[in-house]
């Protein structure tokens, strides 16, 4: 246990193994949390929605954003949620990973638990929410007129999204065990990364200055990549591959460091 | 190691490190060992055994004596400082009962869950399920929330997924104290089962009787090393007679008197310095037969410098070797009020009607409303009652009480 794992096949057969375990627990996650609510799993949608319009109304009616791409015929607002997807599959899983070992202090220290995949739960949880965000999406597409084929390839232009989500998710599980404070500081930094990121705005449109930040940074990419494919637009496979082996990288580390300090759990919570 | 070894124990220490504040665990990663901003509490000391497979093993000791670290360590819970545990084949922990349980889901989801934290896939636990809904016997609550469960039907639906995932190695952590003496049956006889499967069982417990009774072998910890491992009821006989020693050294502690003048003349402490003080115990005889009478004497002594209450009682608890509370008598209950002339006082059973066992006696005096106490010495002595067997061996006394009885036909 004490060795550190880098091999990432090894992750993929870690969380692999309990694929039933993890299955369980997001579904418990996901359940959970709208069990005993009015609207139920109705929340699913609605919440999503509630959001889109309000930001719908203050970027694209009080703030007349525009975007570049918006030739193409779509609406602001179709253009900010197709982003805004992504975005929130990151922010989703970090400001939950705090919390997800540390929450748990009974698995930890009272059952026999593969505490590694606790980290994974936000995770899968945020792409529930993503799948059902995404139909929206298509949904809304095909009402607006503009569904073609290269939908198709979301999933595979999220995967960096995905693996540096988790990666960081199991960075921050194992910091939030030994530090409280992490619960706090997440959201707060998710909030801070929703304006510094190109969800609002097209890459473009940042000051020449900052743009390699931009350009190199694994979300916006991802981002950009997500409204390339809505709006139809070739999709930039080179910073992808960048932005690919970045995140795959960050979640071998993060794991590994999981691994690492797991065995002071017990013993901190 | 071994095939037929389940569990290998080596020279396994544990020492926690404790922080007095939350930033000094940061501090202490980021000196990297050149300060300490943390005590260090040893649990476990070079502690080194092996169990073989189908064999079931008690573990015994006071609290505090690392029991429950060396149980957690063996589950891989905790990481040893050093030393190695290894462990053969599926182990089901039962260190406190539904620990992974969500109040908010109903039995059946819960089920599954552990099913799948025991690393169950869903057509095995489909397989176990009826069985496991038998043992747990709660009937149609199994679709109900767990929140809304007895502590009952929680402990029993906890304890039945737990024996029914097939473990090779069963840790059992104190668990069976809890619950209805019919469901203690069920799981004792469902773990007899077990044991004759071939499943290697570990038991942690205060009660003597069940390692006597049930377990080949027996490690007794103290102090977080071993101090005697074999036979069970070996071990279990120098466990007790340690505790009796200890209990008859403190009788003796007592005796002297605390309320002797320091040499320089100065007042005795204050805190020893108690109105009454229950002073020694005796047991007129330690070993007696059901049916036999019991004289259970009190000398007291009292204050110099304060005067005695006019009235005063006398109480005394009995529990048995669980814990459990099985008789409380006091002189204010019985409307017998002691008044500051009374130093030697005997409490007389006549006819013993508990059950074969030993029996810890508390005392306490206590203020004429019986509401505090002037002075409480707990486990100031004990007895046991003996079990007798009939000409097949049967014992004679077995349940909750035993009443002076005879046959007519």
């Amino acid at each position: 246990m004490s060795t550190v794992v880098l091999n990432p096949l090894r992750i993929v057969s870690d969380v692999w193994r309990h694929r039933y375990l993890l299955g369980q627990l997001i579904r418990r996650d996901v359940l959970l949390r709208y069990r005993g609510a009015m609207f139920g799993v109705l929340w699913i949608f609605l919440s999503p929605l509630l959001m889109l319009a309000i930001f719908a109304f203050i970027f694209g009616q009080v703030f007349q954003a525009r975007w570049p791409q918006q030739d193409s015929g779509l609406p602001f607002w179709l253009l900010l949620y197709s982003g805004l997807i992504t975005f929130n599959i990151f922010a989703e899983t970090v400001s939950r990973a705090p919390a997800s070992v540390r929450g748990y202090p009974s698995f930890v220290k009272k059952i026999i638990f593969p505490v590694n995949i606790l980290p994974v739960v936000p995770l899968g949880a945020a792409l529930v929410h993503a799948a059902f965000n995404f139909l929206i999406l298509v949904a809304a597409l095909a009402w607006a007129g503009g569904i073609h084929g290269q939908l198709l390839l979301f999933p595979l232009l999220v995967l960096p999204v995905l693996l540096l989500a988790l990666g960081f998710s199991w960075f921050v599980a194992a910091w939030g065990v030994f530090i409280k404070d992490m619960t706090q500081i997440l959201p707060m930094f998710v909030q801070m990364l929703m304006f510094l990121s190109p969800v609002f705005y097209p890459m473009s449109a940042v000051p020449a200055v900052l743009r390699p930040a931009y350009q190199y940074n694994p979300l916006g990419i991802a981002i950009e990549a997500s409204r390339a494919i809505v709006t139809g637009q070739a999709i930039n496979w080179g910073p992808w591959a960048i932005a690919f082996a970045f995140s795959l990288t960050m979640s071998i580390l993060g794991y590994a460091f999981f691994q690492h300090s797991r065995e002071e759990f017990a013993d901190a919570l | 190691m071994h095939s037929d070894v389940a569990i290998s124990v080596k020279n396994l220490s544990k020492t926690y490190r404790i922080f007095g504040h939350p930033g000094d665990r940061i501090k202490q990663a980021l000196s990297f060992g050149r300060m300490r901003f943390h005590r260090e509490f040893t649990a476990l000391k070079g502690v080194s055994f092996e169990i073989r497979k189908g064999e079931t093993v008690g573990i015994i000791g006071r609290n505090g004596s690392g029991k429950s670290t060396l149980l957690q360590l063996m589950c891989g819970i905790l990481k040893p400082t050093s030393g190695s545990v290894q462990t053969n084949g599926r182990v089901s922990a039962l260190l406190e009962l539904g620990a992974g349980f969500n109040p908010e889901f109903t039995g059946r989801e819960n089920v599954y869950f552990q099913g799948a934290v025991m690393g169950l896939k869903r057509s095995e636990i489909d397989a176990r399920f009826d069985e496991i809904v038998g043992l747990a016997d709660i009937g149609e609550f199994i679709d109900q929330p767990v929140r809304i469960y007895s502590s009952g039907m929680f402990v029993r639906l906890a304890f039945a997924v737990a024996v029914n995932v097939d473990p090779d190695v069963l840790i059992v952590d104190e668990a069976l104290a809890v619950g209805d003496m019919e469901f203690q049956e069920r799981s004792i006889s469902r773990m007899k089962s077990l044991q004759s499967a071939g499943t290697t069982i570990l038991l942690v417990t205060h009660a003597m009787p069940a390692v006597r009774n049930f377990c080949q072998r027996a490690i007794w910890l103290d102090n977080g090393t071993v101090v005697q491992s074999g036979e069970a009821s070996q071990v279990c006989a120098a466990y007790q007679e340690r505790i009796n020693q200890d209990v008859r050294r403190q009788n003796q502690a007592r005796g002297n008197p605390p309320t002797a003048p320091q040499e320089d003349g100065s007042a005795p402490r204050p805190g020893r310095n108690k109105i009454i003080t229950i002073a020694k115990t005796e047991v007129e005889t330690e070993h007696l037969h059901v049916g036999a009478s019991l004289a259970l004497r009190f000398l007291l002594r009292f204050s110099e410098l304060q005067p005695a209450p006019a009235e005063f009682g006398l109480g005394v608890q009995i529990h048995n070797e669980q814990g459990r509370l099985v008789a409380i008598f006091n002189t204010i209950r019985d409307n017998v009020f002691l008044s500051g002339e009374t130093q030697d006082i005997s409490l007389c059973l006549p006819s013993i009607g508990f059950i074969p066992g030993r029996y810890w006696v508390s005392a306490n005096v206590c203020d004429r409303e019986a509401m505090f106490a002037y002075d409480e010495f707990e486990q100031c002595s004990s007895f046991e009652v003996l079990q007798e067997f009939n000409r097949k061996g049967i014992p004679r006394w077995e349940g909750e009480v035993a009443c002076a009885h005879t046959w007519r036909w």
